[in-house]
């Protein structure tokens, strides 16, 4: 019986130890540069997501977007699919939560 | 009684007009009704406008300086002609094209003059009545200009030309310039995002744009002329300034202890403890891109990301092929201590008479060859005697905005031990160093303020 309750209890400390470390990983803040694929605007306008390809995985993240200021320049056309961008995220509840969406050209 | 009623009739409605009149640009119906034709739909109102806009800097990219050193007083200096290391190209060696193919077979359209307000036929400083015909007005005056249409093209006769939006919805939502209306070309400047001056004029990094102010809330202008600063490197202007003192006096602080350093300390150096942007840019090693194109290679930090450099300045500045900054000193009673963000950029000069030599970008975007670029931009200006050789450049650009109140710096962060202020590079000597940095100087008001906040 004894063993049987340690057992569970260790088991449940990994579990509990695993979830705590993955939520800490989690909320690291990631930087990547990658193309638009997609844009999809919700309805309303008060938040996007916008699929980049990463160039360094050739992998397509979705990144969600809430920030008024890079909502503005995807109503008004200023960043669209194509355009190369600098972000930075956090993973959150399995979203990919923008930090910074930025275009990388200038000029 | 009735008499009365009658002028609260009258002064009502003039109430009512005028809140219409400033949340709506007058004209909707004839927009409406005659659709948007460029300027000469706006000049319906504002007659001669676009004539006076063709002498502007935002047009001509360039006016006669008068505060920099080793410049031609006749010659007008700008984006248009100049030539240092932020942007090694300028609107003449780097006008906008087609650029050759990369390895991948691709081409794209590039130039320094991308963000001129024209059509690009009607270029950077052109005149006449063509040139009044192709402004393109709602892209700094409508909040709903559709940005796809602003891209270059080639016509027809394979000439470049630039895409305006001169809808009818784009026109019927004229403003003042928004933050987004300047933002569009003057954040993106220098190869990016924040690149050149670092800042990002929003509530989180600004304390004017957290009142909602608005750029031309202190760049309000007259005849489009734009009063700006005193940039060291920012030489073209429309002859007309501001600062601080414009709308803060003299003597803005309730302490008389702050009030006495204004004479000789400029606002910015404690209200602008932060700078960002570029750091540093080598011209002469690009990086290939992901879409197989290259950049020059640039160090890049957030606004807010770095501290600034404080040096003494008169308002006149220090122009060699190596270096762009503030001239003054302690002695010089017009000088000010001012904080300024250091750029460094390497580049390739002409090592037969030192001077700087400039770079169309068309070159090495395709294939990363930065010396084709250089020859591109020799043929331009009529170089032929030249042999570049890499070097760099150090650049001191004005820290004006990032504007903190709750941030400032206060004594101790200047006068205690190891604060922000170099006195001994400011000129001072070592026994005025060992007075300015003795809490006596400032323990007895800084235990004040703290009783008074806590």
């Amino acid at each position: 019986m004894k063993k049987t309750v340690s057992i569970i209890m260790a088991l449940t400390l990994m579990a509990l130890g695993t979830v705590s470390f993955s939520r800490v990983a989690s909320a690291e803040e990631v930087k990547m540069i990658g193309v638009i694929q997609k844009i999809d605007l919700a309805a309303g306008g008060k938040s996007a997501t916008a699929t980049l390809k990463d160039n360094k995985s050739g992998k397509s993240v979705a990144i969600s977007i809430t920030d008024d200021l890079t909502l503005d320049k995807f109503k008004d056309h200023r960043i669209v699919e194509g355009d190369e961008i600098r972000c930075k995220y956090e993973t959150e509840g399995g979203k990919n939560h923008s930090k910074l969406f930025r275009k990388t050209a200038g000029c | 009684m009735r008499t009365k009623a009658i002028i609260a009739v009258i002064s009502l409605s003039t109430l009512a007009a005028v809140a219409v009149s400033a949340a709506e640009h007058p004209g909707k119906e004839y927009i409406e009704k005659n659709g948007y034709k460029g300027p000469e739909t706006c000049e319906t109102c504002h007659p001669d406008t676009a004539r006076k806009f063709l002498d502007t800097v935002h047009w001509k990219h360039a006016s006669r300086v008068t505060n920099v050193d080793n410049l031609d007083p006749k010659q007008e200096y700008g984006m248009k002609n100049r030539i240092y290391t932020m942007c090694n190209g300028n609107d003449i060696v780097n006008n906008l094209k087609e650029i050759p193919r990369n390895a991948e077979g691709k081409t794209k359209f590039s130039g320094c003059n991308t963000c001129h307000p024209g059509n690009h036929l009607s270029d950077v400083g052109s005149s006449g009545k063509e040139a009044e015909k192709a402004i393109d007005c709602l892209v700094c005056h409508s909040s709903s200009y559709d940005f796809r249409q602003r891209k270059p093209s080639k016509d027809e006769q394979g000439r470049v030309v630039m895409g305006q939006d001169r809808s009818t919805k784009a026109a019927l939502s004229i403003t003042k310039p928004t933050v987004k209306n300047c933002m569009v070309c003057h954040e993106s400047a220098g190869g990016g995002v924040l690149v050149k001056r670092g800042f990002a004029f929003n509530a989180d990094t600004d304390a004017h744009a957290a009142k909602g102010m608005t750029c031309v809330d202190c760049h309000k202008t007259k005849d489009h002329k734009i009063p700006t600063g005193f940039d060291p490197n920012n030489w073209a202007n429309d002859g007309v300034h501001l600062s601080c003192v414009s709308c803060h006096t003299e003597k803005p602080h309730k302490d008389e202890a702050y009030n006495r350093h204004t004479a000789r300390i400029a606002c910015q150096t404690c209200h602008i403890p932060r700078t960002g942007g570029a750091v540093a840019k080598d011209f002469t090693k690009w990086e290939k891109g992901s879409d197989g194109f290259y950049e020059p290679t640039t160090l890049k930090k957030e606004a807010n990301e770095t501290v600034p450099v404080y040096a003494w300045y008169n308002k006149t500045v220090s122009n060699t092929p190596h270096f762009i900054g503030p001239k003054g000193s302690r002695k010089d009673k017009s000088s000010k201590i001012y904080p300024f963000k250091i750029f460094m950029g390497k580049a390739f000069y002409n090592q037969k008479d030192g001077k700087l030599l400039s770079m169309d970008f068309a070159p090495p975007m395709a294939t990363g060859d930065t010396l084709a670029g250089v020859a591109s931009a020799a043929k331009t200006l009529g170089i032929k005697d030249y042999k570049p050789v890499p070097g760099w450049q150090t650049i001191y650009f004005g820290s004006n905005h990032l504007v903190t109140k709750s941030k400032a710096l206060n004594c101790v962060n200047c006068h205690g031990v190891n604060g922000v202020l170099n006195f001994k590079a400011l000129g001072y000597s070592d026994k005025e160093i060992s007075k300015l940095t003795n809490p006596e100087i400032y323990f007895g008001f800084m235990i004040k303020k703290q009783q008074e906040e806590w």
